[in-house]
């Protein structure tokens, strides 16, 4: 007969081992965002370069959200089958001054400094962590962000990087991203 | 000295929660909060949005750093500053490195005022008669009465810090022509009469010359505390520098004597220090003239007859104050010998003879036009005089004045009868208090208006003739404020005055008339957009003729110490502080916390005495005294502290404000200040007696002594060529460890402790880059401060008379760190460029990395010192830095973000890293320059070259640890007295 505390315990560490394992949830989150924006259309039909609206990942750790303006770019010129939307969530928000409040797909812990200019400017795609984004209709997340995931391409960045790249390492040491 | 007891009773009881915790409480919470800690981790956050901008601002881009020129202003002086900004708000700020005057420095409290604009404290909308109001409301109580004082021709009282703003001057002039009644006064309670009333009367003009220390090989400072809380002493300590580092044997050096009643840190700096009472300023200084003018044949202004300094002779005042005559002499040949390289200066709070004798020094010197030059001195802005204010006070009792209005300047705390003003201020009819705190003077006004913080601020200021400096803002008023200037504007105008209501049209159509030059080839458009980029704008603009010293008003001051009988008791002087200044900074964590340079001591003030007076008192350290001056008493502890000069006690100006962070700590010493006569931070005789109970002292350092260890290197000129050796480390001590390699980079860095003056400007850097927290006075008593730079002080030789030893202390960044092999969850580690790395998410707070530290300079988070970080002090945060949890040890990190910010762009730009890019925030701060930083493995670094000098060292290098840093030993150039004594 098996004590009931060892049960309880033995039994809680399963459940909670079973329910903590980081691909069940890190993979896959798509959260709807506040307006139904698809990268689907812009960056794949329409083949907009992710730089023309993320404009800072060459210069700036963080590649920046655009700013509600920036849509006004095209669609200036470019309307829509349903004329109304543009209207509603563009000019409506910048003649009010409301922004949009976009839920983060990749939420890193605040220990964490992930630089975007280490990897853009190495050659590295958007799509090795972003995922094929210009397929999405709702961006969803494709890659665990825990250390572990960071450091198999720190430590051989060559199967990612375009070939011919001169990079053969990435760093590993704890003050490259934690500070 | 009292000394921390090794172990304290009650370590674990937050400051803010006084009932015991329960070792059974603690782990249910633990384990609680432990499993939430673990479910939470496993969903996916759905709280994070990314909020983007609807427009966004051309110059911004998220997560780059932009910087802005400025100026701020505190007193007299206008420093001009470099902010940085991230993502529009202000983070960090240093010396405008454009700046003609300051050079990429500035003072440590300019630097701390980036807390200052987020302070959760400041006002945020106006009251009226007590009750939150509104601006109309405001305006529909004050412009009705200005009308009527306007209609009566009754006075209107305007009080304000130092106008040394051209436009504001001339906002101040316009709401003059509107109410004719309006007398405005300038008050700067920290800034002494005497010296500018003994500059009136020597020369006929109170303008300020500027002091170049840079061009001085002799220096003579009484009292002088100019490389600490003068005016000046950021371009001082750098000028200072330039002559205290020689490369080999042999090469010149300048002489610093300081005779000076405290051990100021200029005194701590000094060749030879003397200690000497306030009074006994002007008669040494008239007998070094007479000795001067007797023996090396150097002739007397016109005006100033050699039998006038006849009582003075250098044995005499030798024999009367007790000092070494022999000294004396060796100084009075020095001072010959340097002729116009040297300078003289006498502290602001001495009394006006002393400022006579020392400008009759320089003027024999022909110092003047060298050393001091007032050539493009700006006209001296009007400040009123203490006794002013004290008729100011009995007028505003009498009813006098319609209204009063009360700007900046903070006069029920910052008088020496701050009660009485306050008392005072209910006889008029309207008072009305523009400011950012609810202070002393707020509280008791009718009308108060909160106005913007200097960086929400636009303005200009002339520093000197030649030089125009520009404020901008660099964020929108964070709350309902509006800037003092556009109040009056508003007022002005609501009375009919035909002016801009807003300020910064006004400041812009002014410059446009008068300062723009006519024919100038640049549109008025760029003239001005360039001036607010540069910060600061050269000027042509014609000398002033030299000024002519006065010999009669010499003779009569010669007279006055003559005929001054020693007074029998205890000599009080008072000067600003080094990090509170006039109190304004009360509210500021930081400088509250920054320890005084010299005593260590923070949060709060003392009465520094010699030992020899404690001990006939019967006091000691922490036991209260009460000092009485003028009728007015206040309470201090005692600070036994070496090189005081024995019957002279010192107390710090600045503390005591009511509410806010210092918690009640600290006394108010401008009570003690005369209002009467020209020299209010002198008394010639107060009264000290105990006053039963004790403040234990808050230090950051409680033992002074080397005992013998070789942890510092003090050396003389003299012993330099013998103690000159190979660079240090370059011969290791034997390792079983595998030698290191560097591929690409490793960091090091110098400290020359001998341009080291200090100051504690690090200090505050480190704090404002790293997101240092502020812990308060019970944690500092516990030695548990935060500061990453630690400012060591030793005190060598003579203990009444000590010379002093200052060495910055922070991570040395050993190669092979005693803290790293003891970590058990390998939270401490090397980094491929030399870093000794700490990992906060990691670090389980275990401390043995600390207690494994040979120089002590791991901090541990006890309590969760960020979470009283609130809304919006949070915006002070760098955003680069990681905000430490409770449990967590820190330490300095060598500024690790800069560095891979800097070797990232470098990287991204294709070019390899040059050599001074990357500054850590101690480093970039230092107005010595006295911190070098760099990749060592680039012999062709500053320094590599550095590292390489003959007074180099490691400290503790038989420990084996192979520190990053080395220090260069600190050279003294002390008075080589000769022998057979004295001869006048």
């Amino acid at each position: 007969m098996v004590p009931i505390g060892v049960t309880c315990v033995v039994g809680t560490m399963l459940v909670v081992g079973w329910g903590a394992q980081p691909q069940r949830f890190v993979r896959g989150y798509a959260p709807a965002q506040p307006i139904p924006f698809s990268h689907k259309v812009h960056a794949g039909a329409n083949r907009i370069p992710c730089e023309y609206c993320h404009t800072n990942p060459e210069r700036s750790r963080d590649a920046s959200v655009p700013a509600v303006q920036t849509c006004m770019n095209c669609h200036r010129a470019i309307t829509m089958a349903d004329s109304n939307y543009i209207k509603q969530n563009v000019i409506a928000r910048l003649a009010s001054d409301t922004a949009l409040a976009w839920k983060r797909i990749y939420d890193l812990p605040d220990h964490v400094y992930f630089d975007h200019r280490a990897h853009v400017n190495v050659g590295l795609q958007c799509q090795v962590c972003h995922g094929e984004v210009q397929t999405m209709d709702v961006v969803s997340r494709v890659m665990n962000t825990r250390m572990g995931e960071c450091l198999i391409c720190h430590r051989d960045p060559r199967p990612y990087l375009p070939a011919g790249s001169a990079v053969t390492q990435g760093p590993t040491e704890c003050t490259a991203c934690h500070r | 000295m009292d000394r921390r007891p090794e172990f304290v009773t009650d370590p674990v009881t937050p400051p803010t929660e006084r009932e015991p915790v329960s070792r059974r409480r603690f782990l249910s919470l633990v384990g609680a909060s432990a499993a939430l800690a673990a479910t939470a981790a496993c969903v996916p956050a759905d709280s994070d949005t990314i909020v983007a901008y609807t427009k966004k601002p051309d110059d911004v881009v998220p997560g780059v750093a932009n910087y802005y020129a400025s100026t701020y202003q505190e007193g007299l002086e206008a420093y001009g500053v470099l902010v940085k900004a991230r993502e529009g708000r202000p983070i960090h700020i240093d010396g405008n490195d454009e700046h003609p005057v300051y050079r990429g420095k500035t003072s440590l409290r300019a630097q701390a005022e980036t807390i200052g604009l987020y302070d959760p404290e400041r006002l945020r909308a106006p009251r009226v008669a007590g009750k939150a109001s509104s601006w109309k409301a405001a305006d529909a109580r004050v412009v009705p009465a200005l009308k009527a004082a306007a209609a009566g021709g009754k006075p209107v009282l305007l009080l304000t810090a130092a106008a040394i703003s051209p436009s504001r001057r001339a906002v101040i002039a316009d709401l003059k022509r509107a109410v004719p009644g309006l007398q405005h006064v300038a008050w700067e309670p920290a800034v002494s009469a005497s010296e500018r009333t003994a500059r009136q009367a020597l020369y006929g003009d109170a303008a300020a010359p500027r002091a170049y220390v840079d061009r001085a090989t002799v220096i003579l400072a009484f009292d002088a505390d100019f490389m600490g809380g003068m005016e000046g002493a950021v371009p001082a300590i750098a000028g200072f520098a330039e002559h205290r580092q020689p490369t080999r044997p042999g090469q010149p050096m300048s002489r610093l004597y300081a005779l000076e009643s405290r051990l100021s840190l200029t005194g701590s700096k000094a060749d030879t220090r003397v200690p000497l009472r306030p009074s006994a300023a002007a008669p040494v200084a008239f007998a070094l003239a007479n000795a001067l003018h007797a023996r090396h044949a150097v002739p007397l202004p016109a005006g100033l007859d050699a039998s006038v300094l006849a009582p003075f002779t250098l044995s005499g005042v030798a024999r009367q104050y007790a000092l070494d005559g022999a000294v004396l002499s060796a100084l009075a040949d020095d001072l010959a010998g340097a002729a116009r390289s040297a300078l003289v200066l006498a502290g602001p709070s001495l009394p006006v003879e002393a400022h006579a004798a020392a400008a009759l020094l320089n003027t024999m010197l022909d110092a003047e036009g060298h050393t001091l030059d007032a050539a493009y001195a700006a006209d001296a802005a009007p400040l009123t005089t203490p006794a002013e204010m004290a008729a100011i006070t009995r007028d505003l009792g009498a009813g006098k004045y319609a209204a009063a209005i009360f700007w900046e300047a903070n006069p029920s705390y910052a008088v020496a009868d701050g009660a009485g003003f306050g008392a005072a201020m209910a006889h008029a009819p309207l008072t009305v208090r523009m400011g950012l705190h609810d202070d002393e003077t707020a509280s008791r006004c009718d009308v108060v208006l909160p106005v913007n913080h200097w960086l929400e601020s636009w303005n200009d200021f002339e520093p000197s003739a030649d030089l125009l400096a520009v404020q901008q803002p660099l964020i929108r008023p964070l709350y309902d404020t509006r800037q003092g200037e556009e109040i009056l504007l508003g007022w002005a105008r609501a009375l009919g005055a035909p002016v801009e209501a807003d300020y910064r049209t006004y400041l812009m159509a002014r410059w446009q008339r008068e300062v723009y030059p006519k024919g100038a080839p640049v549109t008025f458009d760029r003239y001005w957009t360039a001036a607010v980029h540069d910060g600061a704008l050269r000027r042509d603009a014609k000398p002033r003729a030299a000024r002519v010293l006065r010999g009669d008003a010499v003779a009569a001051a010669a007279r006055t110490a003559a005929a001054a009988k020693p007074g029998a008791g205890l000599e009080l002087l008072l000067a600003p502080d080094v990090r509170l200044w006039d109190g304004r900074y009360g509210n500021n964590g930081w400088l509250q916390e920054l320890p005084e340079p010299v005593t260590k001591v923070c949060w709060g003030n003392n009465l520094a005495m010699s030992s020899a007076d404690a001990a006939a008192l019967g006091v000691t350290d922490g036991d209260l005294v009460s000092v009485s001056a003028g009728g007015r008493e206040v309470k201090l502890p005692v600070l036994v502290q070496p090189g005081q000069a024995p019957g002279a006690v010192f107390a710090a100006l600045g503390f005591g404000r009511v509410g806010g962070v210092s918690g009640g700590r600290g006394a108010n010493t401008f009570a003690l200040a005369a209002d009467d006569g020209s020299a209010p931070f002198h008394r010639a005789e107060v009264k000290v007696r105990r006053a039963g109970g004790r403040e234990p002292l808050v230090r950051t350092q409680t033992e002074f002594g080397l005992h013998g260890r070789e942890l510092t290197a003090l050396w003389t000129l003299e012993e330099y060529g013998k103690k000159a050796g190979p660079p240090a480390g370059s011969k290791p001590l034997p390792t079983l460890n595998d030698p290191l390699e560097w591929p690409d980079h490793k960091w090091a860095m110098t400290i020359d402790l001998s341009t080291c003056v200090g100051c504690g400007g690090c200090e505050i850097a480190c704090q404002s880059e790293n997101n240092v927290p502020v812990v308060g006075p019970e944690q500092v008593g516990r030695g548990r401060t935060m500061h990453w730079i630690r400012g060591d002080v030793y005190y060598v030789g003579d203990g009444e008379n000590p010379r002093v030893a200052h060495q910055p202390m922070l991570c040395q960044q050993c190669d092979d760190a005693p803290c790293e092999p003891v970590c058990p969850v390998a939270a401490t580690q090397h980094s491929a460029d030399g870093l000794n790395e700490q990992i906060y998410n990691r670090c389980i707070g275990v401390r043995y990395c600390a207690a494994n530290c040979p120089y002590m300079v791991r901090r541990f988070n006890f309590f969760d010192y960020t979470s009283t970080i609130t809304d919006p002090l949070d915006l002070a945060f760098n955003p680069e830095v990681t905000v430490r949890p409770r449990g967590v040890m820190e330490k300095c990190t060598f500024c690790v973000q800069r560095i891979r910010n800097g070797v990232q762009i470098a990287k991204d730009e294709g070019r390899a890293l040059r050599d001074g890019e990357i500054q850590p925030a101690c480093a970039a701060a230092c107005p010595a320059n006295a911190i070098v930083f760099g990749d060592i493995t680039d012999r062709t670094s500053r320094v590599a070259r550095a590292a390489q000098s003959d007074r180099g060292f490691k400290v503790l290098e038989d420990l084996g640890v192979r520190p990053a840093i080395t220090y260069l030993a600190e050279l003294r150039n002390p008075a080589a007295p000769k022998t057979g004594g004295i001869h006048d």
